[in-house]
């Protein structure tokens, strides 16, 4: 199994188009960011049938959090999916016990709001990785509240 | 988990088996090895049952016993050894690879396609591209699922070599065969020792192993009849005796070797032992075919880096966090584990024993026969021996049981170990013995008892061992009567490995329950129970149960491909731990199928890093470069450490590859990269820039960006020269010449270069790596095929040399072409960076340069080791596309690109070079300042050098002087003082006398006005017209300062050839660009009068005209220039000239200082030498006023030079601008109307260029110099004003496109402007009259008015006297007057005509009156459309009229 290196609680965000290619990815500690990529490309697969399986039971009002994906000896992993299909990927430090599903639930709210400033410039080609410096500081906030 | 070829049933039959033990004699082994096999090899093949068996169970039900199998084995009484059965498996996983021809097998998950077959491992670089192919044919078929068949052997070799184990009986020995052979002496007696000899290892008290499952054990004799050794009747005779003494059931006679070893080689008997022995004899040294040696030894290199694992089966726990810490499967490993790796691999394993295969062959002595004896034995065996032996076993412990249970609970206390006489153990016993006859119900109903009693006496292992058996049975009971109880599985899985600590046996029930769960489509629990194996312990096992985890996800009712990537990372990790390398490749490529190409880079770089590395230990280094040269291609988003042990390790590895293969040609290198779009190619001689005050031609040089705009003028230049030298026309081959191409240039021919004469490439290579990049030895590759152009038309391609490959052979080809390299080229990182790169050819013919080829090393860090000597030599290719092509519909339609040549020159004969130098060459000017500087001309090639001329479009700003001036170059330094104009010193101004000088030249003489010539081309006057080779010649050349002020940027063409005409060059071009700086000097305006005197002089009668010239200074420049002398006056033009300045002036020369202005006027008259001299058409007149005390001969050079050059280029603007309505006019207006049109213009028209001459003081470093300068004003119409700025050259409008068909011109008729100019008026009068009023109320005065004609036409004039003027203020100033007599008249008057009317005018008070109130209409005769224009009226005319 993978093994994980401890201590500093991290925060990384993935957003997937389609095709699942990364729009954005940001990680702290940034030493381990291989595993981190690893773990959130893989964690894809869960949304996708967490995706599915929602989709066939409730079709009007998709909650489009969607909870803890799962969870691993040393972090959790969190997982929500814009109407669009665009997904957010957190993953926080299972030790961190300050962050419960509502304050996930809230992040994830906030990314999703910023996500749609950067989605509405006219320049940004849907698709490409964003590079807003408005987002990134976002980011940053929270991932510093977070710590 | 990947599809197995048993089914789960047949699985879990064959995972257990009853065991039958073999003790032979020494006389029966030796037969058997006669064979190559001892006895219990000799049955494996026929060990499975075909037909059916029966027993009865204990309720007298009949049991059918289907496609059983045993195991017969040699007895050996020794346990097996950990590390050897885990050498063991290590070898069969290594041994069993995938195939390498299979038919891929591809499985759609989701958006996905994976190959899971080895396919992918043998496709290079575009992994992808191959098994898209049959992917598509196979993307129908969808239930394809992956085999995984080393997976597989490694089950069955670890079920196999499962240690017996006292808690369970299912692999004790049931049985035991005792052989001997009818030759020995005594085969009974034998027989007897034999079975001596089982009592004793079963029974005696030395020997633990093997265990075996009843007491009373069964025993087979079976006799051994060498068909080829003994005589058949004996052995029978001594079966009978058998039989007597065993019973039949418990004996056999068994005869092989029927066939003779003389006859073997004609009958091909199938080797059914081959594909079972393998595995199984791995310790008998005999077996290794050549493949295994090879990845045998492979292996034991492999594992001597993970030396800590091979040794430890049961490596204690503690161990496992420094391991993680260092071995984390996702870390990048850095270079320095990974060079030990490949140092160990570098002392290569060729010492490897390599094992004839020729004793491979097994039961050469065995007939079909002999097989079907062979089979017939088993059966027999086990239908009457075994199965009535385990019947009654069976029943026999039913009634122990029975009677023992529940008594047996109450007298013993509770104890986790059972003797083995416990009841406990009996139903254990009894259960494994109905599961083994597959009486699953039974065995059910007994594990599940068993199971209670264990977990009552908290007898973990045994309540686990129960347990397993137990969800095993249930699963394979017939109807499945109760659901599969997966955590009987689960508990035992945790127990034997928590509680008993026991992982080989929790591996089996974890195979077990992966492969049930499986089975039951239940892949993610499957999935999750094989992760939960994995250990620290064993990285094999947990390598392959993470394939098998992977597998599972993939099948999955919404695949997890993502899942199944990650894990088989992980397994790929475990693998390269266990040794198995070629294993961890496959995972790690199948992984890569899902990572590719989806952004993932940190991912797809760190498994590219790993299939590089693993592919070189693996000995593909085609792979490895190919994996290493990908991370190192794609914009890498890695640390710059990272990138630099990436660097270095492909490095090393290349190195090695190309080491490896030495005569190969050169390897393509991945870094850096080219941007072959932006490559340079440059022909020109290396050139001296300046020398003291010689100041070479600006030329063009690499450093210069390129400008379309500008290279279009230079072609323009350029043709406009080569037109002339071809009569006017632009020959049909014409290819403007070239000497820099870029992207942007025409490159769809080939260039041409000339031999001698150095071509320079400039490549430009980017570094996208966070490290600094060395490139060495960096040079040029290219191919050339030697031609002579001289020969004509037999100039068949020799042989093309190429430097590509002989290194040797070099020097010999530095005859041919030199090839410039450059040492050492740093690159910092993701730098942008361009080589210029040098090639001399010296023979002619067709070049192609190809590439560059260079030694490619990282820079040296501080601290590393691997700093030197890490570099590798190979070859990059320049490969340029050309311009998209999109001329035709094909074209258009299609996406096709054209050649592009850049690289391709073809190399001429020699060619004339020229340099050209420029000497006192000015960098500022003023306007209309005249300079003399000097040209020099140096030929510098071995080629003499002709028609020499220069183009510009500026003519007038430059000169060489005209043909008529004396050619005397004077040295550049003795003229510096001088003036640039050609003087004479007389004395006095000649402003007042009428000796003005006056000189007729021809515009020839300047090189002007001949038909044709273009004005732009000057040819240079070269002595001879040729310039021998190294020659060089200085030629004066006169600047005049641009008439605009500002930076001006002025191209000059120098044009020149060879003597000899070659078909390949026609010419050769030089280009300069002079920027000169002109500032603002003096501004002149001047406007032509009519005189309305009256001509005195008959001939002066009708050329007389008034000049003012207006000149300003508007020099800003108030510190530098002093003041401007206006020095002369002079004009030129056919039909006028100066007569005489008829200014009242004080000083001589007038002074301007700054913002000052001076008026001037002159007279002008008719040229008289018109009409004298015929052939003076087309000359012009000079006529010099001069203002000081020298004349300027102003028809000769410089002065005349510039202003020809002048009129040239107004005449070429005006052709351009107006030529064209002009045509149209003349040719759509009726003959009459043009004529008059023309007619009345040429009555305003003069024709009069006025020429002025100025020095200006300037003080420039506390020295006063004197400069000069010539300003031009071109009259052309009376009265309109000129100016010498030439107001904004007529305004250069934009002009807006239409789109409309232009209308034609307009009906152009004579403005009435111009018709006010046809009648001249002119009023005689006396200035002033006394008439006596008082006496004579009225006062008469006779007035003539004199009409002339200045036109050449009828003209009819009305004149009206009655006019008043209209103003009543000029009425109440001048008083009133009346014309007496008649007050209107209507004249014709002829051409030229020159009539006076006698007028009276009468006044009736004294004053001051203004005569002038007449007005004159003029229309010419015969026109009746044209109505009558009011003539200009004349200046007042005063008249004073006293009273006496």
């Amino acid at each position: 199994m993978m093994t994980m290196l401890g201590g500093e609680p991290f925060l990384l965000v993935s957003k997937q188009e389609q095709q699942n290619y990364p729009l954005y990815i940001r990680s702290v500690p940034s030493d381990s960011e291989l595993k981190f990529h690893y773990t959130v490309h893989t964690s894809l697969d869960v949304v996708e049938e967490k995706v599915s399986a929602v989709g066939k039971v409730i079709v009007d009002q998709r909650e489009l959090y969607l909870g803890l994906l799962y969870p691993t000896e040393d972090y959790k992993v969190y997982g929500y999916v814009t109407n669009s299909k665009v997904k957010f990927v957190i993953v926080v430090d299972s030790s961190n016990t300050s962050l419960r599903d509502n304050e996930i639930r809230s992040m994830f709210r906030k990314l999703h709001n910023s996500f749609t400033d950067v989605m509405c410039n006219p320049f940004y080609n849907p698709g490409d990785p964003i590079q807003s410096k408005v987002f990134d500081s976002m980011v940053s906030s929270m991932m510093v509240q977070t710590c | 988990m990947a599809q197995c070829v048993q089914s789960v049933q047949e699985f879990i039959q064959d995972s257990f088996v009853p065991m039958v033990a073999v003790l032979c004699s020494e006389d029966a082994d030796r037969v058997t090895r006669k064979n190559n096999l001892n006895f219990s090899e000799l049955l494996r093949p026929f060990c499975r049952l075909t037909s059916e068996g029966h027993l009865r169970d204990p309720s007298n039900q009949i049991q059918v016993v289907k496609n059983l199998k045993i195991c017969v084995s040699n007895i050996v009484t020794e346990p097996p050894q950990q590390v050897v059965t885990r050498r063991l498996l290590s070898e069969v996983v290594s041994a069993s690879q995938p195939a390498e021809s299979s038919v891929a097998n591809v499985i759609t998950a989701g958006d996905y396609d994976l190959n899971i077959s080895d396919r992918s491992l043998k496709a290079s670089l575009p992994w992808y591209n191959s098994w898209k192919e049959t992917l598509m044919e196979l993307s129908t078929s969808k239930f394809y699922t992956a085999t995984t068949p080393w997976f597989e052997t490694y089950r069955e070799t670890f079920l196999q070599s499962m240690p017996a184990s006292d808690h369970e009986f299912l692999n004790h020995c049931l049985a035991c065969m005792l052989v001997a052979t009818s030759h020995e002496n005594a085969p009974v007696e034998q027989f007897q020792k034999l079975s001596q000899e089982q009592h004793r290892i079963q029974h005696g008290s030395e020997c633990t192993y093997p265990k075996w499952f009843i007491p009373n054990t069964l025993k087979y004799y079976v006799l051994l009849h060498d068909m080829g050794e003994g005589e058949e009747q004996r052995a029978e005779s001594i079966y009978e005796d058998m039989k007597q003494r065993y019973g039949t059931q418990g004996c056999y006679l068994l005869k092989i070797n029927s066939r003779t070893s003389v006859q073997s080689s004609n009958e091909q008997i199938p080797d059914p032992w081959s594909q079972y022995l393998h595995k199984s004899n791995f310790q008998n040294q005999e077996m290794y075919d050549e493949s295994l040696t090879g990845i045998v030894n492979n292996m034991s290199v492999e594992n001597s880096i993970n030396a800590p694992e091979a040794d430890g089966l049961d490596l204690p726990a503690k161990d496992a966090p420094c391991k993680t810490c260092n071995d984390h499967p996702l870390r990048l490993d850095q270079t320095s584990a990974h060079m030990d790796g490949i140092d160990a691999l570098r002392a290569p394993v060729s010492d490897g024993k390599k094992v004839p295969s020729a004793s491979s062959t097994h039961g050469a002595c065995l007939t079909l026969n002999d097989h079907d004896r062979i089979r017939q034995f088993i059966q027999e065996f086990t239908f009457r021996g075994l199965l009535p032996h385990i019947e009654k076993n069976i029943r026999q412990l039913n009634d122990q049981v029975l009677v023992i249970s529940d008594s047996y609970r109450l007298l013993f206390p509770k104890n986790p170990w059972y003797p083995p006489e416990a009841p406990e153990l009996q139903i254990r016993k009894m259960a494994d013995l109905c599961f083994l006859v597959q009486h699953y119900d039974l065995a059910y109903s007994c594990y599940h008892t068993a199971k209670k009693d264990f977990l009552n006496d908290q007898a973990m292992l045994y309540a686990a061992g129960a347990l397993e058996m137990a969800a095993v049975s249930a699963f394979l009971q017939p109807g499945a009567p109760r659901p599969y109880p997966a955590h009987y599985m689960d508990t035992a899985i945790q127990t034997y490995r928590d509680v008993c600590k026991n992982m080989v046996l929790a591996e089996r029930c974890a195979l077990l329950s992966a492969e049930i769960l499986k089975s039951q489509a239940k892949y993610s629990e499957a999935a999750t129970l094989l992760i939960k194996m994995t250990s620290e312990d064993s990285d094999l096992r947990s390598a392959l149960l993470l394939e098998q985890a992977a597998h599972c996800f993939i099948n999955t009712r919404s695949p997890m491909v993502r899942k199944f990537a990650f894990h088989m990372i992980l397994a790929g990790h475990r693998f390269s731990k266990a040794g198995q390398k070629r294993h961890a490749l496959r995972c790690y490529c199948q992984a890569m199928q899902v990572y590719r190409g989806k952004g993932w880079s940190l991912a797809e770089d760190h498994i590219n890093f790993i299939i590089g590395r693993q592919s070189f230990t693996l000995r593909q280094p085609e792979n490895a470069v190919s994996a290493f040269r990908h991370i190192l291609l794609n914009d890498s988003k890695q640390a710059a450490s990272q990138q630099g042990a990436f660097l270095r390790e492909y490095l090393y590895v290349y190195k090695n590859v190309s080491q490896a293969s030495a005569e190969a040609s050169l390897p393509q290198l991945p870094l850096p990269c080219i941007q072959s779009s932006a490559t340079r190619v440059f022909f020109g001689h290396d050139r001296r820039l300046a020398e003291g005050e010689k100041q070479a031609a600006s030329h063009v040089s690499l450093d210069q960006e390129y400008d379309r705009e500008l290279s279009q003028q230079w072609r323009e230049l350029e043709e406009q020269v080569v037109a002339i030298v071809n009569r006017g026309v632009l020959p049909v081959t014409f290819q403007p010449t070239q000497y820099c191409l870029n992207s942007q240039t025409d490159n769809m021919r080939f260039p041409l270069a000339v031999v001698e004469e150095p071509i320079i490439v400039e490549v430009v290579f980017r570094n996208p790596l966070k490290v600094s990049l060395v490139l060495t030895d960096l040079s040029l590759l290219w191919k050339f095929a030697l031609k002579e152009f001289t020969l004509p038309h037999g100039s068949e391609a020799s042989e093309i040399v190429s430097n590509e490959k002989d290194v040797q052979v070099k020097h010999s080809l530095e005859d041919l072409i030199t090839t410039e390299v450059i040492s050492e080229f740093c690159m910092n990182p993701e730098e942008t960076k361009v080589a210029r790169l040098k090639l001399l050819p010296h023979q002619t013919g067709e070049l192609h340069i190809r590439g560059v080829v260079y030694n490619l090393g990282a820079a040296p860090s501080p601290g590393s080791v691997f700093s030197d000597g890490m570099f590798v030599r190979g070859r990059q290719d320049l490969e340029i596309q050309g311009p998209r092509l999109n001329s035709t519909k094909e074209e258009k339609t299609s996406v096709r690109h054209g050649p592009d040549r850049r690289l391709d020159p073809i190399i001429t004969p020699p060619m004339p070079l020229l340099e050209v130098f420029f000497i006192n060459f000015p960098t500022a000017l003023l306007c209309g300042e005249i300079r003399k500087a000097y040209v020099e001309f140096a030929n510098v090639s071995k080629v003499p050098l002709t028609g020499l001329r220069v183009v510009s479009k500026r003519p007038e700003f430059f000169t060489f002087g005209s043909h008529t001036s004396a050619l005397t170059p004077l040295s550049p330094g003795a003229s510096e003082n001088c003036s640039a104009y050609k003087t004479v010193v007389t004395g006095s101004s000649s402003s007042s006398s009428s000796a003005v000088a006056t000189t007729l030249v021809s515009p020839l003489d300047f090189g002007a006005g001949g038909n044709g010539s273009q004005p732009g081309v000057v040819d240079i006057p070269l002595p001879d017209s040729v310039l021998q080779p190294g020659a060089s010649i200085q030629l004066p050349m006169w600047l005049r300062g641009p008439d605009r002020e500002g930076v001006h940027e002025i191209n000059f063409l120098f044009y020149y050839e060879s003597t000899e005409k070659t078909s390949k060059m026609s010419h050769r071009v030089l280009r300069h660009t002079a920027i000169i700086c002109a500032s603002r000097s003096l501004s002149v305006r001047a406007t032509a009068c009519r005189s309305n005197t009256l001509p005195e002089r008959s001939m002066e009668r009708d050329g007389s005209m008034l000049v003012f010239v207006d000149v300003e200074n508007i020099n800003t420049n108030e510190a530098g220039v002093r003041e401007f002398h206006i020095v002369q006056v002079s004009s030129c033009s056919k039909q006028w000239r100066l007569h005489s300045c008829i200014n009242p002036v004080g000083d001589k020369d007038s002074k301007l200082t700054s913002r000052e202005r001076g008026k001037l006027c002159f007279r002008a008259i008719k040229c008289r030498n018109q009409e004298a001299t015929s052939n003076a058409a087309g000359r012009y007149t000079f006529a010099d006023i001069n203002l000081g005390n020298e004349q300027i001969i102003s028809s000769t050079t410089p002065c005349a030079d510039f202003f020809f050059r002048r009129c040239q280029t107004t005449e070429l603007k005006k052709g351009f601008t107006t030529g064209g309505v002009s045509f149209g006019q003349s040719g759509s207006l009726s003959d009459s109307e043009g004529d008059i049109a023309s007619v009345v213009r040429k009555c305003s028209e003069v024709d009069l260029n006025i020429v002025v001459l100025w020095k200006a003081y300037v003080v420039e470093d506390n020295k006063q110099l004197i400069l000069e300068g010539q300003l031009h004003v071109a009259l052309q119409t009376i009265g309109k004003e000129a100016c010498s700025l030439s107001q904004k050259e007529e305004a250069q409008e934009m002009v807006l496109l239409k789109f409309r068909p232009e209308l034609p011109p307009p009906l152009v008729r004579p403005s009435t402007e111009q018709l006010s100019h046809l009648i001249k008026t002119n009023l005689h009068y006396p200035e002033s009259y006394d008439h006596p009023f008082p006496q004579k109320s009225l006062c008469m005065v006779p007035v003539t008015l004199t009409l002339s004609n200045c036109s050449m036409v009828d003209v009819d004039v009305v004149i009206d006297l009655r006019h008043k003027a209209t103003s009543p203020e000029t009425l109440e100033i001048h008083g009133s007057f009346t014309w007496l007599g008649q007050t209107q008249y209507k004249l014709p008057l002829k051409a030229q005509e020159v009539h006076k009317l006698q007028l009276t005018a009468c006044f009736i008070h004294a004053g001051v009156y203004n005569l002038g109130t007449h007005r004159v209409f003029a229309k010419i005769a015969n026109q009746d459309s044209t109505c009558e224009a009011s003539q200009q009226s004349s200046m007042p005319a005063l008249i004073v009229v006293n009273s006496i």
